[in-house]
């Protein structure tokens, strides 16, 4: 019972979902659509998952007085704060916007720019040409960072300049102005593309593979353990 | 009050700032105070923007029109407004997840998830199949339907010289990196040629992937100090 | 000596950075920017939209990644007001509903545009998959109502709309894998046209739909930004932020050569 219900059902709504996408007939556009229906009403309440399982690690921490457990208070009164003045009036209520716009935005903007200086650290620790394949990823990147940034065309068209002929019009050479950012977009059009389309054609031939195992009861994990 | 919520937003994105010297206590403050404030957005979004508009109203609108109906005050819209009604069982459903809480009752937040994750498998298996196997292999032998001369096709539409060499050099990619993740054969001779070759060009991609992600890191960094430059140290002007 | 400098306190590299940032922020310099073909073609398909014509706008990025998308959607929206073609805000992120209607009425008000019969921001439902495919068949079965809580009904530019058929394009300004789920579902099952506005960290990812004809159009990062706005003779956020990663970048690929040169400079003095 425990695991036959979701079993079953997990195998009913996908093969609703199959068929009634090749099936143009009314009643089945109309299973398609109350499906969908379903499934819109049913994922709001998924946020739940997410929020009680914050709030039982953030409460263990301060009822075993963790390391640094005072910080779970700061995380509970922001969320007390939001709760109160959001769930009544909704996102729109102003001390909402604000706490928004000048704590939640800044904060979370300035957590990912951390990467910038990381990025850096690793550029000069870790990224080294000890192999031939490092190597290949160590070149493309620096042809594509140089030519991502205007500096790098602006390079490139001084360079070429001081090639024989470059000062007639007609030669071949100004014909390879912003040399730069054209070569990053050969590799991003063709060795780049070829790469990602082998790696998009392996992955969707496993969702493909796994969604069928999924409707048909086979992959079970995403029941958990448990009787 | 906007010049108090820049100098707000200045100190605590120079909290988060200051775990590039260490952690510290400031640092420790702005990264629990961001989580408890999103977490608090993300609760009012839920409820605001998932709950309320896509079962509350559709519901009570027809819990309404069903009142109106029982005293017999029939219209077309009362009569659009009781389909409502149904929602009542995928709603039902959705408040399983709460089974969460009662540890004696969680499997039940399976059923929401089968419902969830048979639904997702089941649309993906179609689309998935139309959008990354069949258009992106088309894609891949495409471009040799415009090779002249030997191919009828406008000289004005067709490849040049140097577009024929990058469509070659796609399948070629495109083969040499399947290769490259396909297990099921041992990788010797020939196959392990291949596989070399879709090595090469994975290393190509991932360079590629990592000279835009520099790009997109320094991005972010210069947005924030754009802000601190020009927001806030902009706003001394107003405050002295 | 050399172990001193290849094991260098990683903060002087820090120090670095921030002073690659923080001089040309306040010494701005404009170099010329060469526009790529995927930001043209999107850019040219825009221009080629009849006035009345009405895009959908998908704000899939959270305030995490806001740098690189906010100065795409000004460029773009700033070209489709200046045209007549109207724009229907949405997300797919929790996180961003309150960002994005700040800048679709930021921007509006710079271009004189009016709520509900020039844009319209509808606001954010949950479960991606279940959205997109929900507003193929029927936008008011996911958005009865706006984000200010008016009956689309009520709002004059959805009057004639019902699903993606009557929407020319979808933008997915995206910094996540939204993008690929938009191809997937609504380009595919309903056969809306899409073109993306991404951060630099997804770019490599969309180059097998642009190539296969699936993206129609692609603004990559802060460059697609400075591009489409080099298109509209416009000087934005874009622009200014691209300049000044030039030196950043030029600091970084120092950073990879100095690295390399210590690097094999051990190695033989260890052989």
């Amino acid at each position: 019972m425990k695991r036959q219900v979701p079993l079953a059902l997990c195998f009913l709504f996908g093969i609703a979902m199959i068929f009634t996408q090749f099936s143009p007939h009314s009643y089945s556009q109309d299973v398609y659509k109350e499906v969908i229906n379903w499934g819109l009403i049913i994922s709001p309440f998924a946020l739940v998952l997410a929020v009680v399982t914050l709030i039982q690690t953030h409460a263990t921490r301060i009822r075993l007085r963790t390391e640094h457990w005072q910080y779970s208070l700061i995380v509970f009164a922001g969320m007390i704060v939001m709760v109160l003045f959001g769930v009544p009036d909704g996102p729109q209520n102003p001390i909402v916007v604000w706490l928004y716009d000048n704590v939640q935005v800044p904060m979370d903007a300035t957590m990912f720019s951390l990467l910038a200086f990381f990025i850096a650290s690793a550029a000069f620790r870790a990224f080294r040409a000890r192999a031939f394949e490092a190597t290949l990823l160590l070149i493309t990147a620096m042809f594509v960072m140089i030519g991502n940034v205007p500096i790098g065309d602006l390079v490139w068209n001084k360079l070429i300049f001081w090639i024989p002929g470059a000062d007639n019009p007609e030669s071949w050479v100004n014909s390879t102005a912003d040399g730069a950012s054209w070569f990053r977009q050969w590799i991003l059009d063709i060795p780049n593309t070829a790469a990602r389309r082998g790696i998009i054609l392996g992955v969707s031939l496993g969702v493909i593979s796994q969604s069928i195992r999924i409707i048909l009861g086979i992959e079970r994990s995403y029941l958990g353990g448990g009787d | 009050m906007e010049v108090f919520g820049i100098w707000v937003a200045a100190f605590l994105t120079l909290c988060i700032y200051s775990f590039l010297y260490r952690d510290n206590p400031f640092y420790r403050f702005a990264e629990h105070l961001f989580v408890g404030i999103s977490v608090g957005y993300l609760i009012v979004i839920g409820i605001h923007e998932g709950v309320i508009p896509l079962a509350w109203e559709p519901l009570s609108k027809a819990m309404n029109a069903l009142w109106t109906e029982i005293i017999g005050e029939t219209t077309p819209e009362t009569r659009k407004a009781l389909r409502g009604l149904f929602r009542i069982l995928p709603i039902a459903i959705g408040l399983l997840f709460f089974a969460r809480l009662s540890p004696s009752h969680t499997w039940l937040i399976r059923i929401p998830i089968a419902i969830l994750i048979g639904f997702g498998a089941g649309v993906a298996i179609p689309n998935v199949l139309q959008a990354n196997i069949f258009a992106q292999t088309r894609g891949t032998i495409e471009p040799f339907a415009a090779i002249g001369p030997f191919v009828d096709v406008p000289p004005e539409a067709r490849l040049s010289t140097f577009d024929i060499f990058g469509a070659i050099l796609m399948v070629i990619g495109v083969i040499c990196t399947l290769t490259y993740f396909f297990f099921s054969v041992e990788h010797r001779g020939p196959i392990n040629w291949l596989s070399k070759v879709g090595i090469a060009f994975l290393m190509i991609g991932f360079g590629a992937a990592f000279g835009n992600t520099v790009m997109g890191r320094l991005a972010l960094m210069i947005h924030r100090v754009g802000f601190l430059i020009n927001d806030w140290i902009g706003s001394f002007g107003a405050l002295f | 000596m050399l172990e001193k400098f290849m094991n260098m306190d990683r903060r002087i590299i820090f120090i670095l950075v921030a002073l690659v940032v923080i001089i040309p922020t306040l010494i701005p310099i404009r170099l010329p920017i060469t526009v790529s073909e995927p930001t043209q073609k999107l850019y040219d398909f825009i221009e080629e939209l009849p006035s009345g014509s009405t895009i959908m706008m998908a704000f899939d990025y959270g305030p995490s990644s806001l740098a690189e998308p906010e100065p795409m959607a000004k460029a773009v929206m700033q070209h489709c007001f200046s045209k007549g073609v109207k724009v229907i805000g949405m997300t797919l992120y929790p996180n961003t509903p309150t960002l994005a209607d700040k800048l679709m009425r930021k921007i509006a008000a710079e271009n004189n545009a009016v709520y509900g019969e020039d844009y319209v921001f509808l606001g954010y439902r949950p479960g991606a998959l279940q959205v997109i495919l929900g507003m193929g068949t029927d936008i008011s079965s996911v958005f009865e109502t706006d984000y200010q809580k008016t009956p689309i009904t009520e709002i004059s530019m959805m009057e004639n709309i019902t699903n993606y058929d009557q929407i020319d394009l979808l933008l997915d300004l995206a910094s996540g894998s939204s993008t690929e789920t938009w191809i997937i579902y609504a380009n595919t099952r309903y056969g809306l046209k899409i073109a993306a506005g991404v951060t630099a960290v997804i770019i490599a990812q969309m180059y097998p739909y642009l190539q296969s004809g699936q993206l129609i159009g692609l603004m990559p990062g802060y460059l697609g930004a400075a591009q489409y706005e080099k298109l509209l003779n416009a000087h934005g956020d874009g622009t200014v932020g691209l300049n000044t990663a030039s030196f950043a970048h030029l600091l970084i690929i120092v950073l990879v050569i100095l690295g390399n040169v210590a690097f094999f400079i051990h190695r033989r003095r260890e052989a």
